[in-house]
């Protein structure tokens, strides 16, 4: 780089001073001016030939030079002019500025400044382009002035004709008034920056326009006051998108509203009860449905828990539900009402966040239509017992009388001896009936069960003889026991006939022969095992599975297998009460039988019986031996039935004992409160007046260790033996044999 | 000034916004003595535009009702000067001039005059040292005020002939006064062509015949 050219660039920007001195016509300069210029330092300190100094102006600029500083001759006070000079680097433009000070009619002083203003020229062209491009307009306010130098696209941001400077009150004017004027002390601050939105009204066309503003307070260039410079930019777009945006967010709350309005109807109007609960299953709110259907208003259930509110009974597993944050649906379950008892609802309850959210529909007219349905089905079924049983006990009982009548016929010929083949036939028809009667009790479960700790993989062991004889050779019976079985609490008895039963069944489908399974497992349930209607509570079963390998039976089969009086079987094959017998027994005994099967596939039986958590059971004492014998004690027989009292009565007599027989509860009392000896009461339950089991108790007031006997047809109070006996007391079920008869009665008076 | 243009080249007008410069640096000067202040001037703005936009243009530049000290003038060349400013300023501007010896009442009684003086020596100067420039004589009417005078500032009336004129103005403004104005002056066309002449024996004049003839 040249000496001459570092002196240049060193000498870029900075101001050179010069006085003018039109009495010589001479311009003196200082460094900075004359290299500037590019004039001899020396000789611009000296002072030079203004023709000298015009020289070195480009020609295209001399002539408006030479004007501007003849007319501060002539007495203007204001200098300022930019011209162009040749510079070894190309063109220099130069801004000349100066002020003049006159006696009326010559100037006394004449001074300035001169400075490259290159640089600047080409950053204002820039700086046009870009305002011009980017739409931003600039301005400098010198505070105290009534004008703003301002830039043309700051003009045309305003709608106003380009104008280097404007009256501040002409731009404010245009701000709407609610906004802070375009130009104003925003801040005393020096330096700060300085940002604002505001609204202007467009001169030319009258249309609203967003700016913003962008500036800052800054020591003004001639060093006095304070000069606010800054930016202006058109952002109506923006604001127009951003009020579009808050239009949308305002009326996506209305939306809001309006949807919030409907579900408050929905929630307010409904017939369904609604409601919230927390996680802890307490009520946070309920609809106006709860007021009218159940009478229970808002305070009354809120803050307090949902168990208190529904039926005891219908509360099984719902807690189980309530912790696993299950959903639950369709579920029935009565609601308590203020005033009128209980009302079924169907209820879903939807987990949602930490809360639980539940509907439910009144479904009582439904529960009471299914009420009503069900005691119809009850009074037709009632209607098929009755008529099955008559045709069944006309058969049988033709049986009885009919050999009873050849019984009488045979001795009144005197052939006795051959009048025990009647006798034969006449008793198998009664037993016949006896078991008739047996089954339907146990259908109607009103059979008296005898639960006992039983032992049900041995009961089937001792039972797997007798089925095979049962099955025939074409069935194999193939028995798969689980080791450790538990022991259930059943009637052994009724669960024998249960299994021969099944075993019947399974052989009658498997008319060519096949494979019968019996298997036992330990079942637990977590949680209610839903079967058909009904539900196994929770807890510890022993599975009983009857499987055979037969035809299978199709559904509509299968869902009315358990109804009385259903049979596949030919006419006369059956009654159709062995599964409804079965069925009957398993809900008795607290348990549970399912079916499944299929066409072609086989059919298994699965039974439910709960387990006994007491010790294991004692070897089953067989009862059968002799009749024993009496030796003269005592026995009151108390029935109201004289056939029945003539049986016992002449049985006892036959056994050796005494008998005292009454038919009712009077006379039995008379004879137990007075002195005379009696070893045992024999005493039907139903009886007129007092029950069996009443006078039994008003006997052991005066007689506290009178053993008693009950014989009984069915009694509704006697269903489960052990619940209806006292100690000392048992129980024998009419029809009985003679024989067992005399077994109970020996034993109870020999202990 | 680009609006010039097609009238008058960039030298016409650069000499022409020194002729007003001048007479106006007189008018600063005349005035400055009466307030006692420093005035700032700006450097003047020329254009030719129709009487219409140079209306325009001055209501633009203001929102506020005006007042307008206007004198005309005939001559070798004829139009009329203006000396305009806000109405708010007006009775600051009667202070500023009458030294703030005068009590608010007293100001707003004297206002139009004291303001019609104070045009008249402003405008005057003016004209008359650009007349002295020009080297012609001019007739100057008596100074006349007038109030929030709209188009009527540029003489536009319903039917009247929209002509283009010469609108020159300069912004002023006085320290520590809340004052501030505009020298206008319109020139009609005819007048403009004899300025024309004028503004180049100007040049002449004031850059010497060898000066001159660069150009």
């Amino acid at each position: 780089m040249s000496t001459s050219a570092q002196t240049s660039s060193t000498l870029a920007g900075a101001t050179g001073a010069w006085a003018w001195d039109f009495a010589t016509g001479q311009v003196q300069g200082d460094a900075r001016f004359a290299a500037l210029m590019g004039l001899d330092v020396a000789e611009a300190a000296a002072g030079l030939a203004a023709e000298r100094f015009f020289q070195r102006v480009l020609h295209e600029d001399r002539m408006r030079l030479r004007i501007a500083i003849a007319a501060v001759g002539h007495g203007a006070e204001v200098f300022a002019r930019d011209f162009r000079v040749a510079a070894p680097d190309g063109v220099r433009w130069l801004s000349a500025r100066g002020r003049a000070e006159h006696t009326p009619d010559t100037p006394i002083r004449f001074t300035g400044v001169l400075i490259d203003i290159s640089e600047q020229k080409r950053t204002e062209e820039r700086l046009r382009v870009a305002q011009s491009a980017g739409g931003v307009g600039t301005f400098e306010y010198v505070e105290g002035f009534g004008t703003a130098s301002v830039s043309d696209q700051f003009c045309r941001l305003l709608g106003l004709h380009p104008a280097d400077a404007l009256p501040v009150r002409t731009i404010n004017g245009l701000v709407h008034p609610h906004d802070p004027p375009l130009i104003s002390a925003y801040t005393s601050e020096v330096d700060a920056p300085i940002e604002a939105e505001l609204r202007i009204r467009r001169a030319d066309t009258g249309a609203e326009r967003w700016l913003a503003l962008r500036g800052e307070r800054r020591p003004s260039g001639d060093g006095v006051g304070v000069s606010f410079v800054g930016a202006i930019y058109d952002i109506t777009a923006a604001k127009a998108a951003e009020a579009k945006l808050r239009e949308m967010a305002a009326t996506l709350e209305q939306r809001v509203e309006a949807r919030t309005q409907e579900r408050d109807r929905l929630w307010n109007n409904s017939r369904d009860l609604f409601a919230v609960l927390n996680p802890a299953g307490v009520y946070q709110a309920v609809n106006p449905a709860w007021s009218a259907l159940l009478g229970l208003s808002e305070d009354e259930v809120v803050g307090r828990h949902f168990s208190e509110f529904v039926h005891p009974d219908d509360l099984m597993g719902a807690e189980d539900h309530w912790t696993e944050r299950a959903v639950l649906a369709d579920r029935d379950a009565r609601m308590r009402s203020k005033e009128h008892g209980w009302r079924w609802f169907n209820w879903t309850v939807i987990p949602a966040g930490n809360d639980f959210y539940a509907t439910g529909r009144d479904v009582n007219e439904r529960k009471q239509l299914e009420d009503q349905l069900r005691q119809s089905q009850k009074m037709e079924a009632v209607g098929q017992l009755t008529g099955g049983l008559a045709h069944d006990f006309n058969n049988m009982l033709t049986g009885v009388l009919g050999g009873l009548d050849m019984v009488r016929r045979r001795i009144g010929q005197g052939r006795v001896a051959e009048a025990e083949r009647f006798i034969d036939a006449a008793v198998s028809s009664a037993e016949r009936a006896a078991a008739l009667t047996h089954r339907l009790l146990a259908f109607s479960r009103r059979q008296t069960l005898d639960p006992q700790a039983v032992n049900v993989n041995q009961l089937i062991s001792s039972m797997a003889d007798m089925l095979r004889r049962t099955l025939g050779e074409r069935v194999d019976l193939a028995v798969v026991l689980q080791p450790d079985l538990w022991t259930a609490l059943i009637d052994a008895n009724q669960l024998e006939s249960a299994l021969l039963n099944l075993a019947i069944n399974a052989r009658d489908a498997m008319p060519d022969g096949g494979k019968l399974t019996l298997e036992t497992s330990n079942i637990h349930l977590d949680r209610p095992l839903a079967a058909g209607s009904d539900q196994l509570p929770p807890g510890d079963y022993l599975m009983v599975g009857v499987s055979d390998t037969g035809t299978g039976m199709p559904e509509h089969v299968i869902a009315r297998a358990f109804d009385p009086f259903f049979t596949t079987k030919p006419l006369g094959q059956g009654t159709g009460l062995g599964l409804s017998m079965v069925y009957g027994f398993a809900h008795q005994s607290g348990g549970h039988v399912s079916i499944y099967s299929a066409p072609g596939l086989g059919t298994t039986v699965k039974l439910y019986l709960p387990r006994h958590l007491a010790d294991t059971p004692a070897a089953q004492v067989s009862n059968r031996g002799e009749a024993p014998g009496g030796a003269g004690e005592t026995v009151l027989v108390v029935e109201d039935e004289p056939a029945v009292r003539a049986v016992i009565v002449e049985l006892l007599n036959e056994l050796g004992y005494q008998t005292l027989e009454v038919a009712d509860t009077d006379s039995a009392l008379k004879i137990l409160h007075s002195s005379r000896q009696i070893d045992l009461l024999i005493s039907d339950v139903g009886l007129p007046g007092l029950n069996g089991r009443q006078l039994a108790d008003v006997a052991r007031q005066s007689r506290p260790d009178l053993p008693v006997l009950f014989i009984t047809g069915y009694a509704a109070g006697a269903a489960r033996r052990s619940e209806f006996l006292a100690p000392g007391m048992e129980m024998i079920s009419k029809p009985f044999a003679v024989d067992a008869l005399a077994l109970k009665i020996r034993a109870m008076i020999g202990s | 000034m680009s609006g010039s243009s097609g009238f008058l080249d960039e030298l016409e007008v650069d000499a022409l916004t020194e002729l007003v410069n001048i007479g106006v640096s007189r008018a600063a000067s005349s005035l400055r003595q009466m307030v006692q202040r420093q005035v700032f001037l700006s450097v003047p703005s020329i254009e030719v535009i129709s009487r219409r936009d140079a209306a325009t243009l001055m209501a633009e530049r203001e929102i506020g009702p005006l007042v307008a000290v206007r004198q005309e003038f005939t001559g070798a060349f004829a139009g009329r000067a203006l000396l305009i400013f806000p109405e708010a300023n007006s009775l600051a501007l009667v202070r500023a001039v009458t030294g703030d010896e005068l009590s608010e009442a007293e100001a707003a009684d004297l206002e139009d005059e004291a303001l019609a003086e104070t045009g008249n020596v402003v405008l005057n100067n003016c004209l008359a040292t650009m007349a002295n420039m020009l080297q012609r004589p001019l007739e100057m009417s008596l100074p006349g005020v007038m109030r929030d005078p709209g188009p009527a500032l540029f003489e536009i009336d319903a039917g009247e002939d929209d002509g283009v004129v010469l609108f020159l103005y300069i912004n002023f403004a006085v320290t520590e006064r809340d004052i501030r104005g505009y020298i206008a002056i319109l020139m009609d066309l005819p007048s403009l062509d004899a300025l024309k002449t004028l503004v180049g024996e100007f040049i002449q004049r004031v850059l010497g015949q060898g000066a001159a003839a660069e150009a």
